[in-house]
């Protein structure tokens, strides 16, 4: 241990340059590819809805995201006199906070990460469990029944589907051994696709991630048919608009960390490692907008119990099964 | 680690401060919230990932949670004045400073070093899966009795209200229309979210 | 100070267990009262942590988790309290539970 721990400070010392750009490549790599998403999720979604979306700024509608960046800029930011001032302001940051701060720890390819946590895993559960405050925090300080109601089922959902995110994961780290995301990817190399193998918990953990992400089947938080607009009713402006990029950016997120748990991370024939990676997160970032083109709303008392009767029964299960395989094969 | 340690450790005390003197309970609550992340991060200065992990994932977001997702339920603001006169700090203040004093006395007597091992999750895992199994099932046990003590007593109460509500309507409806409506549950939003917190 | 060492661990978490228990004295709000006790277990659990690493074991550990899970159960039961006060009392001051039928 000792020994490992000299080798994390020599890299740091050597290389302090090299982890900064890393930190600042990821930065505006996944900047980048949320802003993009703003423009690919309107050309697809209207793809799916039989029209054009926008496609008259630029070539394709491209620059669309740039005209929007400027409109949300300069319109007025207002705070309401009746909000809890301080709260009101640091709620939209905290949900651009933590999904970026997750990304610290996910290999875009061998070698290619800014921290090789040991603890991982638990890092980006920690950092997913304090995504809640930030929704939660928007609709008390807000001070309208509306928000204030986004708020609450916010916090029952987010709070309940971290249970079955957190267990479907178990299944996996059980199989690599190691909470450190590059050891789960190398452990794939080694045996396969942990797709295979937890196809169970690859389920839970995409139903429980549109559930953290706050994605069309469990957009309950923001139900626009019945709650104005759930927790951001009050937020105009940029501080919407952080609202907005956060939302990408935690669908990136989550997409990476299918790919990477899941689907082999960079590995890949032919293609370099980013490539492959890029490749698979994009996949399932188009997964998560057809499926906002397919599915309806479901209704509050069907997420809980979707969440409670099918995700927790599936997810111990899966949990039970792959805990007597694994001893079975050690035995 | 040590820079590191001091910080964590000043954070903690002063916003465990803020916590018991704010008078905003969301306020208080959220404070309380910075004063785990820090004890989490004296926690991985101890050389404690995993436990520093589980600091931030169940206490500062879910036993948090549930208490913020409890004011907001209670809707607690108006009513229960939360402001504590300040003569009432006296007495309690100067007990526990002579404890504190007493026990930092004792505590710094002589120095004891640190092992300065980092103790990972896997250590942690075989140590509570072997010789403290028995804890893991009381734990458990102890678990499963207070989320269905929990609901009991909270389920409770919602029957009892709903009971309350429908007498109160009843006898609206057999007095005249004159009377004002009875005081129930008006501005109760825990009425859409029904068993959340269970 | 050169380095970390087990009895600044143990300080931190009796400074903290100290204003935790100030709190719980004075403050009379039901659900300040239920933060003060976390403040004092989570202070507890601090203690545990660190006779841990002064050995470099597990066990430190391990009590803190059983520390955590009754930390949840108390919070659930508590705030269960909590809401059923405020409903039979209309009020969240514990001062007011002053009678023995309610």
């Amino acid at each position: 241990m000792s020994a490992l721990l000299s080798a994390g400070a020599l890299v740091a010392v050597t290389a302090w340059y090299w982890q900064l750009l890393t930190v600042l490549l990821v930065l505006i790599a996944v900047l980048t590819i949320a802003a993009g998403l703003i423009w690919y999720e309107r050309r697809l979604l209207s793809l799916v809805q039989d029209r054009y979306g926008p496609n008259r700024v630029g070539p394709l509608g491209l620059l669309q995201v740039l005209a929007d960046t400027f409109k949300i800029l300069f319109k007025e930011d207002w705070t309401p006199p009746f909000s809890d001032r301080r709260v009101f302001v640091v709620a939209p940051s905290l949900v651009l906070v933590t999904a970026l701060l997750s990304f610290m720890v996910v290999p875009v390819a061998e070698g290619w990460v800014v921290i090789d946590l040991n603890v991982g895993l638990l890092f980006i559960l920690a950092m997913s469990s304090l995504a809640v405050y930030s929704v939660v925090l928007a609709g008390w300080s807000s001070h309208s029944k509306y928000s204030l109601i986004g708020g609450l089922r916010a916090a029952a959902q987010m709070v309940s589907y971290e249970v079955f995110m957190g267990l479907s994961l178990i299944g996996v780290v059980t199989l690599a051994g190691s909470f450190n995301l590059s050891d789960i990817v190398a452990a794939q190399q080694r045996s396969i696709y942990y797709v295979f193998p937890q196809f169970i918990g690859f389920v839970v953990f995409l139903v429980a991630g549109f559930a953290e992400t706050r994605r069309i089947p469990f957009d309950l938080v923001e139900a626009e048919s019945e709650l104005v607009a759930g927790y951001h009713t009050e937020y105009s402006g940029m501080k919407f608009g952080l609202f907005m990029v956060g939302e990408y950016v935690a669908i990136t997120l989550v997409s990476a960390l299918i790919v990477t748990l899941f689907f082999g991370g960079w590995l890949g024939p032919w293609l370099p490692g980013v490539v492959w990676f890029l490749i698979k997160t994009l996949l399932f970032i188009t997964l998560f907008i057809i499926v906002r083109g397919t599915f309806p709303r479901l209704r509050y008392d069907q997420l809980m119990a979707l969440g409670w009767k099918a995700m927790l029964p599936l997810s111990l299960l899966n949990l039970l099964i792959t805990g007597a395989i694994v001893v079975a094969g050690a035995g | 680690m040590t820079i590191l340690f001091t910080i964590a450790a000043v954070v903690a005390v002063l916003s465990t401060l803020m916590v018991v003197t704010r008078t905003n309970l969301v306020h208080a609550l959220l404070y309380l919230v910075v004063s785990l992340f820090a004890v989490a991060v004296v926690f991985y200065t101890l050389g404690a990932p995993f436990v520093a992990a589980l600091e931030v994932i169940v206490y500062a977001g879910a036993i948090m949670m549930l208490f913020l997702f409890a004011v907001m339920l209670l809707n607690v603001g108006a009513d229960s004045p939360l402001r504590v006169p300040r003569l009432a700090w006296v007495g309690p203040g100067i007990l526990v400073a002579v404890l504190l004093a007493e026990v930092v006395y004792g505590l710094t007597r002589q120095t004891q070093p640190l092992a300065g091992v980092e103790v990972g999750p896997q250590a942690v895992s075989e140590a509570l899966y072997g010789p403290y199994v028995l804890g893991v099932e009381l734990a458990s046990m102890l678990l499963l009795a207070a989320l269905i003590g929990a609901r009991h007593v909270a389920a409770r109460a919602r029957d009892e209200e709903e009971a309350a509500e429908s007498m109160e309507r009843a006898r609206g409806l057999s007095e005249t229309a004159g009377e004002a409506p009875g005081q129930g549950a008006v501005d109760d939003p825990g009425r859409l979210t029904e068993e959340g917190d269970a | 100070m050169a380095s970390v060492s087990l009895d600044h661990a143990l300080v931190l978490a009796a400074i903290l267990f100290a204003i935790g228990f100030a709190g719980l004295l004075t403050r009379r709000n039901l659900i300040v009262v239920l933060a003060c006790i976390e403040i004092m277990l989570n202070a507890g659990g601090l203690a545990f942590v660190a006779a841990g690493a002064r050995w470099g074991q597990a066990d430190g550990q391990v009590m803190f988790l059983f520390v955590l899970a009754m930390a949840a159960a108390e919070v659930a039961v508590g705030l269960a309290i909590a809401i059923r006060f405020r409903q039979s009392l209309k009020s969240l001051d514990v001062d007011d539970a002053d009678e023995m039928k309610g």
